[in-house]
């Protein structure tokens, strides 16, 4: 029996209270990933897309920005230069995803300690006023806090972010490391170029001893989005072309015949219609599952337009995918088409609204460019090191291509891709990173403490957190 | 020996509405003996509750302290000091001034929480060593876990303490170790996807606010405000066994073939008609029950009465002090009715279709229990005897107070004594009763369980969470609720078999001849229709060889049945079920398992406390928390 004194009450300070857990925060253009350190995933995993209402109020996590309601406004707070363009919000936001799923709201707020609302009926309560919330007390006081960053945020913006930490949330230690690095601990591995496809941006990013080397740190903007842009011009030059009806304006399906019209019945939304950056967010909602479910790298040897290998994919078996409203298709060989724009511009769909993407944006010219500015002598071991992470690279056989491109380019050198098995590791690689940092013993020395914030400004990230 | 008995375990299971609790585990596992509903009254000192309604009586006679007031539901308590005339008095009926503490699932005020959790743990009255097991809502975040865990090590001195989410538990009392359960509450619903026994914590939908029994509620109240109904009465007319939420495609009685989902555009029109085909004097005489023939002597009499509002309020007209006049007129009619009778006049025509399905009754009726009235009484500060006397000369249900009972008895067997002393009276209703669900609650929760099953991660789980969905809560006691769920999921949701692909071969073309293992057969049950089930065997032999390259569940040998192993589709869902509930357990059969949450932490606290000792951190016992304090809980917990 190993309860011996089970019924004393532990003394004062007797149980560990100077371990403290750490919050890891790695927000993404898709998804802010938020947990408690020394965890192996983010327990709060909340949309960056948030609503705003005519009347300006937030909406924020998956419940409400999914609820057809009119008047509401679907935007994300990042710019598209892939720096944080809203800080406002994202200050919101970050803080809605720390409280609503791992530290709670604070006692003793006026708005939601249930007395003031007595018998609130209101459906879609699922915003909360966080305005209401500020003269409390703030949210993170006992938790020190780590934050991802992308590899290429500009000095003002890695301020505003210990800015938000230190005034905002009032947290006690501070840390800002960059996605590629953590990444790369998240693979167990100090040095590696790291391929990060993401939702908004494709990143290639050098490590050499758990420091980014900054001038090879190369992006571009194809990625998971470019892919969804992708489908979308797909469906449209389709004849006849495809329609895209979210799961919102179908009331039910019927079953019809491959390529014949939608029978559903729809829903009418006379009154008080969503808007239409509601209907383009619902509307990536099923890109997401076709690109889950039909979407096809082509895995090589050679690009897909070259040669025979169209011919080849002619004769591969298609596969089908079904509309919200019933329509359904067998997609063939076009469905190589969509992804084969990562690796060759030429290759991609244009339009009059989508230009050409350049050839230096696609993924082996990054990993090109991001090599040629590493030292000679160090590109073997990093290119034996190559981590893949980012929720675009599940594409399928996405990896053979990748590999096959990199092999193409560096015939010579023993180029390894190291790619996790699990879907959730690549996901949430950079946060797992950041999770095993956070942890470790011997990082309560990088912490940027409230003290010295006080004392030497927002400047210190500069010295602290290269 | 094990550390915990049978009888030395505490479940408890807060929720928004009911907190459910029980000490000790039987033989066989019953539903919980302790039901309380979650709700304190703040006490006169502030920060201080009480488990009941304290009020304040001025009394007149002194002596009344004795006298039994009408059956067991009130007590009398006298002040010690007899000479000041103020007497307490609890009410254990009346929910007025009340704070719940947990609403739409989180715990929005602590105290009060810790309040209620104290009031059941006395009620239960455990001996000293006794463990606790504690089902969590899957809004409640880790930092609240670690308060829950100092507050139970420290309040209540137990010698071991666990916590369980309840979707989980919901799982473990089907018995199955992947499920989507869509666990439907008072104001909100929450879906999880548990896949091997372990939740899915991304893309949880949690709270859904708007979507429990509560939503129901207000949407006959939607449809029935303009008759006169107030909430009190629509929440017990959800109840009623002649509230439910019909089949699509089964026509509404009296609206002409409209189900209730087109209704969704025009709630009025489809109500008006329903009103309409009823008769003329039917659409002032909905939710008026004891009207009978005798309508006419109602008109234009009474003027101190208003008649349109007030014979459904009757609680305002006693409080406006008109009580005198009301019953007067209550007597009239009465008197009406039964001379009606003599007269050989037809009868009620509610009385006729009595024997018809309740679908295809036009109109019903069900008691109603004035609560509101009650607690106006109350306040005048009656005299026993008036109290009784107007008491009787309310009530109108006597003779169905059996059968009421049995109803109410099940979702509140601890306020038995509830039905005896309240006022009843019937109350008629029209077809809205069967448009609980058509403010779109129905859409909301099958969108919640489409984005749940979309955001699990492993695309080759999916078809398996579709396949097995359990619905649970008490929210999901509405009749016609599942099934009206099931059926709204599947006309918006199920991927039917591609034309295209239907009569192609099985097997890719260019499959390499089945080796002779026979992994690579093809499994008969793996046919466009349905046949989403993934042979283990085969997922396992696959997986096994390529864990790196198994973004989708994919393989090399089979190009073409890549992504989930399904034959034809890469989307889910192809088919969609219920997990059927457990048959081993007969007292939970009888009662149903929307409380499966409770039965499954029964199991898990058997299995935890008993069989396994602690051996796999199941629980955290009194020195783990005195040597890791109450972060530790979180290595402990299911």
């Amino acid at each position: 029996m190993n309860i011996p004194n089970s019924s004393t009450a532990p003394a004062a300070g007797e149980y560990a209270g100077d371990e403290v857990s750490a919050i890891v925060l790695d927000p993404g253009y898709s998804t802010v990933r938020a947990g408690f350190a020394g965890e192996d995933v983010p327990k709060s995993v909340c949309p960056s897309f948030y609503g705003l209402t005519d009347e300006g109020k937030y909406l924020f996590g998956e419940n409400a920005i999914h609820a057809p309601v009119g008047n509401v406004n679907i935007k994300n707070y990042w710019g598209s230069d892939g720096i944080v363009e809203d800080w406002d919000t994202a200050t919101k936001l970050w803080e809605y995803a720390i409280t609503s799923r791992l530290t709670g709201a604070r006692p003793g707020d006026p708005a939601k300690n249930g007395l003031n609302d007595g018998a609130d009926a209101n459906g879609d309560a699922m915003d909360m006023d966080i305005d209401a919330i500020e003269n409390n007390e703030k949210p993170l006081e006992d938790s020190p806090l780590l934050v991802t960053e992308p590899g290429w945020n500009s000095a003002k913006a890695r301020e505003k972010y210990i800015e938000i930490a230190m005034e905002d949330w009032g947290t006690p230690a501070f840390f800002l490391q960059k996605t590629g690095v953590l990444a790369a601990f998240a693979s167990g591995k100090a040095s590696g170029i790291i391929i990060d496809v993401g939702a908004s941006h494709t990143s290639v990013t050098p490590v050499l001893d758990g420091m980014v080397l900054r001038k090879g740190v190369q992006k571009s903007p194809l990625a998971g989005n470019f892919v969804s842009s992708q489908i979308r011009q797909t469906f449209k030059q389709a004849t006849p072309e495809i329609p895209l009806t979210p799961h919102y304006l179908v009331q039910s399906k019927t079953q019809v015949d491959a390529g014949a019209p939608a029978q559903a019945t729809y829903k009418s939304f006379s009154s008080n219609p969503p808007t239409d950056s509601f209907r383009l967010n619902e509307e990536d909602r099923i890109l997401t599952e076709f690109k889950e479910s039909v979407v096809e790298v082509w895995p090589g040897p050679g690009r897909f337009t070259n040669g025979t290998n169209e011919e080849l994919a002619k004769n591969m078996p298609g596969r089908p995918f079904e509309m919200p409203d019933g329509w359904n298709q067998v997609f063939g060989p076009e469905r190589f088409r969509a992804a084969e724009g990562l690796f060759d511009a030429s290759a991609a769909l244009t339009s009059e609204t989508n230009p050409r993407p350049k050839d230096e944006q696609t993924i082996p010219r990054l990993v090109q460019a991001a090599v040629q500015q590493v030292d000679a002598d160090q590109r073997p071991m990093l290119l034996s090191n190559i981590v893949v992470t980012g929720g675009s690279t599940l594409l399928y056989k996405f990896n053979e291509r990748l590999n096959y491109e990199i092999n193409n380019i560096y015939p010579s050198t023993r180029n390894k891709l190291i790619a996790p098995g699990s879907v959730v590791e690549r996901k949430y690689a950079a946060w797992i990173g950041g999770s095993i940092l956070a942890s470790l013993g011997s990082f309560h020395q990088l912490w940027i403490s409230k003290k010295e914030y006080e004392e030497h400004g927002a400047g210190i990230v500069e010295k602290r957190c290269r | 020996m094990p550390p915990f008995k049978d009888d030395q375990i505490i479940i408890i299971a807060p929720g928004s509405e009911t907190t459910v609790a029980q000490l000790g585990l039987p033989e066989s596992f019953t539903p919980a003996r302790v039901r309380v509903r979650s709700r304190m009254f703040p006490a006169e000192k502030e920060g201080e509750y009480e488990p009941y309604k304290i009020r304040r009586k001025q009394d007149k006679h002194g002596a009344t302290t004795s006298e039994p007031k009408d059956g067991a539901q009130e007590e009398k308590k006298s002040n010690e000091d007899e000479d000041e005339e103020i007497v307490w008095e609890e009410d254990r009926v009346s929910e007025e001034g009340a704070i719940w503490p947990i609403q739409e699932g989180r715990i929005v005020d602590w105290p009060c929480f810790f309040a209620l959790i104290t009031h059941v743990y006395n009620t239960l009255n455990p001996v000293f060593h006794t463990a606790i097991l504690l089902v969590t809502q899957p809004a409640w975040t880790p930092r609240e876990h670690e308060k829950l865990t100092q507050f139970f090590f420290e309040k209540f001195k137990t010698p071991a303490f666990g916590l369980m989410d309840a979707a989980l538990a919901t799982s473990w009392a089907y018995g199955v170790h992947t499920a989507t359960i869509v666990d439907v509450g008072k104001d909100k619903a929450d879906v999880t996807a548990v896949s091997a026994f372990i939740p899915h914590t991304q893309g949880r939908v949690i709270s859904l606010s708007g979507c429990g029994g509560e939503a129901f509620t207000q949407g006959l109240l939607s449809k029935l405000k303009s008759k006169g109904l107030n909430r009190d009465m629509c929440e017990q007319l959800k109840r009623s066994p002649i509230c439910e939420i019909l089949p699509v495609g089964v026509p509404v009685p009296g609206s002409g073939e409209s189900p209730e989902h087109t209704t969704i555009s025009n709630p009025a029109a489809a109500a008006s008609t329903g009103a309409l085909a009823s008769g003329p004097a039917a659409a002032a005489a909905i939710g008026n029950a004891p009207r009978g023939p005798g309508v006419d002597t109602e008109v234009g009499e009474d003027a101190g009465i208003d008649e349109s509002e007030g014979v459904l309020d009757v609680a305002s007209i006693v409080a406006g002090g008109k009580m005198t006049e009301y019953l007067a007129k209550k007597e009239r009619e009465k008197q009406d009715k039964a001379n009606a009778k003599k007269k050989g006049a037809p009868a009620p025509e509610a009385n006729k279709p009595v024997r018809l399905p309740n679908s295809r009754r036009e109109k019903a009726t069900f008691l109603y229990e004035d609560h509101a009235l009650l607690d106006n009484l109350k306040n005048m500060n009656l005299n026993t005897q008036d109290m009784a006397d107007a008491k009787s000369a309310l009530d109108e249900g006597p003779s169905r107070r059996q059968h009421e009972n049995g109803e109410n008895g099940e979702l509140n067997p601890a306020n038995e004594a509830k039905g005896i002393g309240s006022i009843r009276r019937d109350i008629e209703v029209g077809n809205e009763r069967f448009m609980a669900g058509s403010n779109g609650t129905l859409e909301k929760i099958a969108d919640a369980v489409h984005r749940t099953i979309s955001a699990v991660d492993e695309v080759a789980q999916r078809s398996e969470l579709w396949d097995s969905l359990i619905i649970c809560g008490n929210g999901s006691k509405l009749r016609g609720f599942k099934e009206a769920l099931l059926q709204s999921i599947q006309s918006k949701y199920l991927i039917s078999p591609s034309s295209a692909t239907m009569f192609t071969s099985e097997i890719p073309s260019n499959i390499s001849t089945p080796a002779g293992t026979g992994a690579n057969t093809p499994q008969p049950q793996l046919g466009p229709h349905g046949g989403s089930q993934v042979n283990p065997l085969l997922l396992a032999a696959t997986t096994a060889q390529t864990p790196h390259l198994m973004p989708h569940g994919g393989n090399h040998l089979m190009p073409g049945m890549s992504h989930n192993t399904h034959s034809s589709h890469g989307q889910t869902p192809t088919s969609i079920k219920f997990v059927k509930p457990p048959e081993y357990f007969p007292e939970w059969k009888d009662v149903g398992f929307d409380e499966s949450a409770f039965l499954g932490a029964q199991v898990a606290a058997k299995v935890i406390f008993v069989v396994d000792q602690g051996q796999s951190k199941g629980y955290m016992t009194r020195p783990d928390y005195n040597d890791q304090g109450p972060q530790g809980i979180h290595d402990y917990s299911l």
